[in-house]
C-alpha cells in the first residue's frame, strides 16, 4: 500500500459547515498536510471526536472517522487503538468536550499513556450552543450565561495536561500554519499521549482579542524564547501563562518516552499466546474447570 | 430417603457460614449431586452478618428452594435479619448453637415454629475435637453428613481446599471437627431418618456462577474487548476476563468510569472487535447515552447488566428485576435495543451467546437483563454441549463492494448494511451519533432521518419470530399460564411442574428474550389463556406492564411480583395459581 | 512563521525559483477556491463568485509560469513540493465572513497581493542566481500591479463598512 501522494487524498468531499472566517479552516488544513507528512494512508487513521464545532472535523477527512458524543472521544478512541494498535488514531475536540463535560476521561487517557494525539480546538466559548462560558473562558467574560461577566477562573489545559504526567505537550494557533502543521506532526510521531492546544478562535462568538489577527501579534514561538522542551519543569512554568501570554511550539516532549500502554498491552498478549491461538472452546476449561 | 433438601446457614462473618456452605456445595457436586448456593449478606464488608442457602438434589434444581429442611443459627441476631431469605416452617429442622440460647418465642408464627428444635453445643464440640470454637461451622457440616448420609471424605476435599493451604495442622484440627459432628448426629438421630438418595448418575458435576458463565460464554464467542468499571453484583465478569481474556488475545480495560467503559467497548466495537461492557443499575443508568450512540451508529456491543435492588444505589447485594424498563427503554430519541435475561447459570452460557449472535448479526447494542441470585448462586451445570451452539460475525463488505463506492449505512432489504471498520481499505466512512445518509454524511433531513429510523427498527423485526427464545410449556389449550423470567422463572418452573402434578391445567411461558416483544409468540400462546400470573421480582411489575404496552392481556392474568430481596417460593406461586384456577373453573 | 521553509534562497536555482512560483499560485488558487465554497455554502453567493473569478485568475497565472518553466527546463524533475510554502498568496482565512460583501472580498485579496508582496521583498537580498533574482522581481512588481488593480476595483466599490450583520438573521444553535 503506498501512501497516498498529496494532502488533498486526506480531503473528504463533505463540505465544513463551520462559519467563514473559523480558525478550524486553519486547522483542518493543517492536518491534511500533517497526515500527509506522517504518510499512513487513510483506511489505517481512525479519527475519534465528540461533540461540537470542532468535532465535526473528521467528517472532512478521509479517514475513518466517529463523531461520537460529548465528552467521550477519549475513551472511545482508547478502546479504538486497544483493539487493533496499528491503526494511527487521533482525538479532537473543542475546550468544552475535553475540559469541561470529558474532562474526566483527560487525566486517565494520559495516565495510561495510550498512543493517541488528542488535539483540542480551544476558543474559550461554546460555539455550537452560541456562545456560552465554557471551561477556558476567561475570568470576567461576558457571554449569554455570564452577562454580567464570569466569576470563574478558567482551567488550564496546559498546566493540567502537563501536571497529569503527557510526554508531548505542544500548542499552535492557525495564525501560524506551517508552525501548526509541524506541531501535529510532531505529536502524531510522539510514541504515546501527545497533546496539542489549538488555540483556534471563534469568529462568531469569539472576543476580538482572541481573533487569528490579534494571535499574530502577540504569539511566542518557545524556539525563539530559547526554551528547551526536554525540560519539563520550564514547561510547567511556561504553562502558566496560558491566558495572558500565547506560546507555540512544544512545550514538553519527554526525551525518554516510556512504551505505551497499547504496546504493553500487545507485548503482554504475545507471551500469553506464544504464538498459538487459543481455541475458544478451551474456555470451559479455563473459566468453568470442565 | 428424601431426593431433595434445602439447606440455610446464618451467623456473623467470622463464622465462616458461607464457607461451609461451599464446603457442603463441593462435597454434594463431587459425589455427583445437583447442587445450588445463594449467599445473602448485610451491608457490610467485613464482619456483618451471612448467610447461605444450599440446595441438593438427586434432580436438575431449579431454584434455591422455598422453606428450609435444615435452618441453622449460630447466633439468633443473624438469623432473623435473614427470615426473607432463610424461611422457616413447622417441618424444618432448626438447630442453633447451644451458647446462642433457646429460640426466642417470636421466632416464627405459632403456625411456622418448627416442630424439630434442636440445641447442639457446636462451639463446644469444636472447642474439644478441634482445639478451637472457631471450627464450629465445620461441626455443622459433620452433624449434616451424618443426618444427610454426605460420606465423610466428600466433605473432606472442601475441607482440604479450605485448609490446606494455610497449613496441615489446620486441616488436621477440622477433620476431627468434622468427625465429631458425625458423632453427635449418630447420637443424635433425627425423629425420622432423611437420608438423601443417591444421585443416578455419580461422578464430579461442574459448578459456578452465572458471571462465571457470563464471562466464559463472551469469550467463547469469540469477544475481543471487555472495558468496564467495578460494581456490585456483576464486577466478576470484568475480573475473569482479566485473568482470561488476554490469553485468547483479547484485552480487558477497567475504565476510570461506567461512561469510559461502555465507550471503550463502543470504540473496540467500530474497531472491528466483538466486544462487551458489563454493570449493574447504577452503572447502566451512566450507560444510557452511548448506547444510544451505539444504536444510531449500528455498533455491535453486549452489555451485561446484572441486576441489584434499586433505584439508585439500593440493596447491592440482593436481587431485584427492576431494570426490565431502563434495559428496553433508557433511551432518547427512537430506539430498538434487544434485551435478553438467563433464568439460570446453565442458560447464561447459550443467553450470553446469542446476545453476541444478535449484536454481531444486527449490529445493534444488546442487554443481558441478569440478576443478583443468577449471577452470584453457584450451582451444577451439566455438560456444555458447545457443538449445538452457532457462533455469528458481522456482515462485512465484500472486496467487490469495497472497490464500488461502498456505502456504510446502505438501504438492503434486511436492514443490515455491510459492516467496515478501520484497516479496511476502501471501506472509509464516518461513523456518527448524528443523524446521517447512507454515505455517513451528517444530514438534518426529516426524511432521511424517517428512513433511517425505519431501517434500524425493520433490521430487528425477525426478532419477533424468535419462539425459540421462549421456553414454551403444558397443554396449547390451557386456560392458565404462568409466565415468568429471569430468577424467578426458576420458581416458576417447580411451581409449574408441582401444578401440572396436581392436574391443573396451566402452561407456562419463559421469555428469555424480552424486548422486543415478541407478539406473535405471546399472542399464539396467550390464545387459550383466561387467568395467570406474571411472577417476577419487581415493586411494579415490569414485565407485566411492558406485555400490557404490546400485548391484549386476557383481563384475567394478573401480576404478581413484589420488591426484590424476597425471593418467591414455589408454594406460594402454586396457590396463587390454584386460587386462579379456582376463580375460571 | 516564514511562509516558505527548507529552500535556501542563497543558492536557489532558476529552475526551483520557477517551481516554487508556480505552486504560490496554486496555493492562492486553492485556497481562494476553498474560500469560494466556504461562501457558497454559507449563502454568500455574490462572494462566492467573486472567488471563484480569483480561482481563475490565480490559475491563469500558474499556467503562464508553468508553461515557462516548461520551455525552459522541460520535464526536470521539481525539488519543490507544497510542503516547502504555507500561505504565500493564500487569501487568508480569517477573513472570510458570512454574508460578507464584494468590498470585504477585494480588501482578502488585497492583504493576499500585500503579503506576497512582502514575502518577495524579505526573500530578494538573499538570492544569488541572477535568473532567480530577476524572476523575482518580476513577480514582486506584478504584485504591485495587483494591488493597484484590486485598489482602483475598491475605489469604485461603494465606500461602505460592512453590514451584513446588521441584516443578517442570529446564528442558529445546532
Amino acid at each position: 500500500m503506498t501512501a497516498p501522494a498529496t494532502p488533498a487524498d486526506y480531503k473528504s468531499a463533505l463540505k465544513p459547515i463551520w462559519c467563514p472566517g473559523c480558525g478550524d479552516y486553519g486547522v483542518v488544513q493543517a492536518l491534511y498536510r500533517a497526515l500527509r507528512a506522517v504518510g499512513r494512508p487513510p483506511h489505517e487513521i481512525a479519527f475519534i471526536s465528540g461533540i461540537g464545532c470542532s468535532s465535526r472535523i473528521p467528517g472532512y477527512t478521509t479517514a475513518y472517522g466517529f463523531n461520537t458524543v460529548h465528552g467521550r472521544a477519549l475513551p472511545i478512541a482508547q478502546g479504538v487503538k486497544l483493539a487493533n494498535p496499528d491503526l494511527l488514531v487521533i482525538v479532537a475536540g473543542g475546550d468544552g468536550d475535553g475540559f469541561s463535560i470529558g474532562g474526566g476521561h483527560v487525566a486517565h487517557a494520559i495516565r495510561r499513556n495510550v498512543d493517541l494525539t488528542y488535539l483540542v480546538m480551544d476558543n474559550q466559548v461554546y460555539g455550537l450552543t452560541k456562545g456560552q462560558l465554557s471551561p477556558t473562558s476567561p475570568r470576567g467574560l461576558k457571554t449569554v450565561t455570564s452577562p454580567l461577566g464570569s466569576l470563574e477562573a478558567p482551567i488550564n489545559p496546559l498546566l493540567t495536561v502537563l501536571a497529569y504526567g503527557a510526554g508531548f505537550v505542544a500548542q499552535a494557533t492557525p495564525a501560524d500554519m506551517p508552525g501548526m502543521t509541524a506541531l501535529i506532526e510532531e505529536a502524531i510521531r510522539y510514541p504515546g499521549f501527545s497533546f496539542v492546544n489549538i488555540q483556534s478562535p471563534c469568529i462568531t462568538f469569539g472576543e476580538e482579542e482572541q481573533q487569528l489577527k490579534a494571535h499574530k501579534a502577540r504569539m511566542k514561538p518557545l524556539a525563539s524564547l530559547g526554551h528547551d522542551p526536554s525540560n519539563q519543569l520550564a514547561a510547567l512554568d511556561l504553562a502558566r501563562g496560558y491566558g495572558a501570554e500565547l506560546h507555540t511550539g512544544v512545550l514538553y516532549r519527554n526525551p525518554h518516552p516510556p512504551p505505551s500502554y497499547d504496546a504493553l498491552v500487545r507485548e503482554r498478549q504475545a507471551e500469553l499466546q506464544r504464538g498459538e491461538p487459543r481455541p475458544r472452546a478451551r474456555v470451559l476449561h479455563d473459566c468453568l474447570g470442565a | 430417603m428424601i431426593d431433595d433438601l434445602v439447606v440455610g446457614l446464618a451467623g456473623s462473618g467470622g463464622d465462616g457460614v458461607v464457607s461451609a456452605g461451599e464446603s457442603l456445595l463441593a462435597a454434594a457436586s463431587s459425589q455427583g449431586f445437583y447442587a445450588l448456593m445463594t449467599k445473602s449478606f448485610g451491608s457490610q464488608i467485613r464482619g456483618g452478618e451471612s448467610s447461605c442457602r444450599v440446595r441438593l438434589s438427586t434432580r436438575k434444581v431449579l431454584n434455591p428452594g422455598g422453606l428450609l429442611d435444615v435452618a441453622v443459627a449460630l447466633n439468633w441476631e443473624d438469623f432473623r435479619r435473614f427470615g426473607a431469605e432463610l424461611p422457616i416452617g413447622p417441618d424444618t429442622v432448626l438447630i442453633y448453637e447451644a451458647r446462642a440460647g433457646p429460640p426466642p418465642a417470636d421466632l416464627a408464627p405459632s403456625t411456622r415454629m418448627p416442630a424439630q428444635v434442636i440445641c447442639v453445643p457446636l462451639a463446644d464440640l469444636a472447642k474439644s475435637s478441634a482445639g478451637t470454637d472457631r471450627a464450629k461451622v465445620t461441626v455443622v457440616l459433620g452433624v449434616l453428613a451424618g443426618w444427610f448420609g454426605l460420606p465423610e471424605e466428600a466433605l473432606d476435599g472442601g475441607l482440604r481446599k479450605k485448609f490446606a493451604r494455610k497449613g496441615e495442622g489446620l486441616l488436621e484440627s477440622n477433620r476431627k471437627a468434622l468427625a465429631s459432628g458425625i458423632a453427635f448426629a449418630t447420637l443424635h438421630p433425627l425423629a425420622a431418618p432423611r437420608a438423601l438418595a443417591r444421585p443416578a448418575a455419580p461422578g464430579r458435576k461442574m459448578l459456578c456462577d452465572g458471571n462465571e458463565m457470563c464471562a466464559a460464554a463472551a469469550i467463547f464467542s469469540g469477544c475481543e474487548f471487555f472495558g468496564g468499571y467495578p460494581i456490585t453484583p456483576s464486577t466478576e465478569v470484568m475480573q475473569i476476563l482479566s485473568r482470561e481474556l488476554p490469553r485468547y488475545g483479547g484485552v480487558v480495560l477497567q475504565a476510570e468510569d461506567e461512561i469510559s467503559g461502555v465507550g471503550a467497548a463502543v470504540g473496540a466495537s467500530f474497531a472491528g472487535k466483538k466486544s462487551m461492557t458489563a454493570t449493574s443499575g447504577p452503572g447502566m443508568s451512566l450507560k444510557t447515552e452511548v448506547l444510544g450512540l451505539a444504536s444510531i451508529a449500528e455498533l455491535p456491543l453486549v452489555l451485561l447488566d446484572v441486576q441489584r435492588g434499586g433505584p439508585s444505589t439500593g440493596i447491592p447485594t440482593k436481587p431485584e428485576q427492576a431494570d426490565l424498563f431502563q434495559a428496553a427503554f433508557s433511551a432518547h430519541g427512537d430506539v430498538l435495543r434487544p434485551v435478553l435475561a438467563p433464568t439460570s447459570v446453565e442458560d447464561t452460557f447459550p443467553i450470553t451467546v446469542e446476545a453476541f449472535n444478535l449484536a454481531e448479526h444486527y449490529q445493534t447494542p444488546v442487554v443481558i437483563l441478569s440478576d443478583q441470585e443468577i449471577a452470584q448462586r453457584k450451582e451444577t451445570v451439566d455438560p456444555i454441549d458447545v457443538s449445538r451452539l452457532v457462533v455469528l460475525e458481522r456482515v462485512r463488505p465484500t472486496p467487490e463492494q469495497l472497490a464500488q463506492g461502498y456505502q456504510r449505512f446502505a438501504e438492503t432489504p434486511s436492514g443490515v448494511s455491510p459492516l467496515s471498520h478501520p484497516g479496511m481499505l476502501g471501506g472509509n466512512y464516518l461513523a456518527a451519533g448524528i443523524e446521517h445518509d447512507a454515505t455517513g454524511a451528517p444530514t438534518a433531513s426529516g426524511a432521511v432521518h424517517a428512513a433511517m429510523n425505519a431501517k434500524r427498527f425493520r433490521k430487528l423485526a425477525p426478532l419477533q419470530e424468535r419462539a425459540d427464545l421462549f421456553e414454551r410449556k403444558g397443554p396449547p389449550d390451557a386456560p392458565l399460564a404462568l409466565v415468568s423470567w429471569g430468577s424467578s422463572a426458576g420458581v416458576a418452573r417447580e411451581a409449574y411442574a408441582r401444578a401440572r402434578a396436581r392436574g391443573l391445567a396451566v402452561k407456562l411461558l419463559v421469555p428469555t428474550l424480552l424486548y422486543p416483544v415478541a407478539e406473535p409468540v405471546y399472542r399464539a400462546f396467550l390464545a387459550s389463556v383466561r387467568a395467570g400470573l406474571v411472577l417476577e421480582l419487581s415493586h411494579q411489575g415490569q414485565l407485566y406492564r411492558l406485555l400490557r404496552m404490546f400485548v391484549d392481556l386476557p383481563p384475567g392474568v394478573s401480576s404478581f411480583a413484589r420488591s426484590g430481596a424476597q425471593p418467591f417460593r414455589a408454594d406460594e406461586v402454586l396457590e396463587r395459581l390454584e386460587r386462579q384456577a379456582e376463580a375460571i373453573r | 512563521m516564514t511562509p516558505v521553509t527548507g529552500i535556501d534562497f542563497e543558492r536557489i536555482s532558476m529552475c526551483d525559483a520557477l517551481d516554487l512560483a508556480v505552486l504560490i499560485e496554486e496555493e492562492a488558487r486553492d485556497r481562494y477556491r476553498e474560500l469560494a465554497e466556504q461562501l457558497a455554502t454559507h449563502d454568500t453567493p455574490e462572494v462566492a463568485d467573486f472567488f471563484a473569478r480569483m480561482v481563475r485568475i490565480e490559475e491563469h497565472h500558474r499556467t503562464e509560469l508553468l508553461e515557462r518553466r516548461q520551455t525552459l527546463f522541460g520535464s526536470a524533475p521539481s525539488r519543490v513540493d507544497r510542503s516547502h510554502l504555507f500561505d504565500v498568496e493564500a487569501p487568508e482565512y480569517e477573513r472570510a465572513r458570512a454574508f460578507m460583501g464584494v468590498r470585504q472580498a477585494l480588501e482578502t485579496v488585497l492583504a493576499a497581493e500585500v503579503k506576497a508582496h512582502l514575502f518577495f521583498s524579505e526573500a530578494l537580498p538573499r538570492v544569488k542566481d541572477p535568473q532567480s533574482k530577476a524572476l523575482f522581481e518580476e513577480l514582486r512588481e506584478e504584485e504591485v500591479q495587483h494591488q493597484a488593480m484590486v485598489k482602483a476595483e475598491l475605489a469604485r466599490c461603494p465606500d461602505r463598512a460592512d453590514d451584513s450583520e446588521a441584516y443578517a438573521d442570529d446564528p442558529v444553535a445546532q
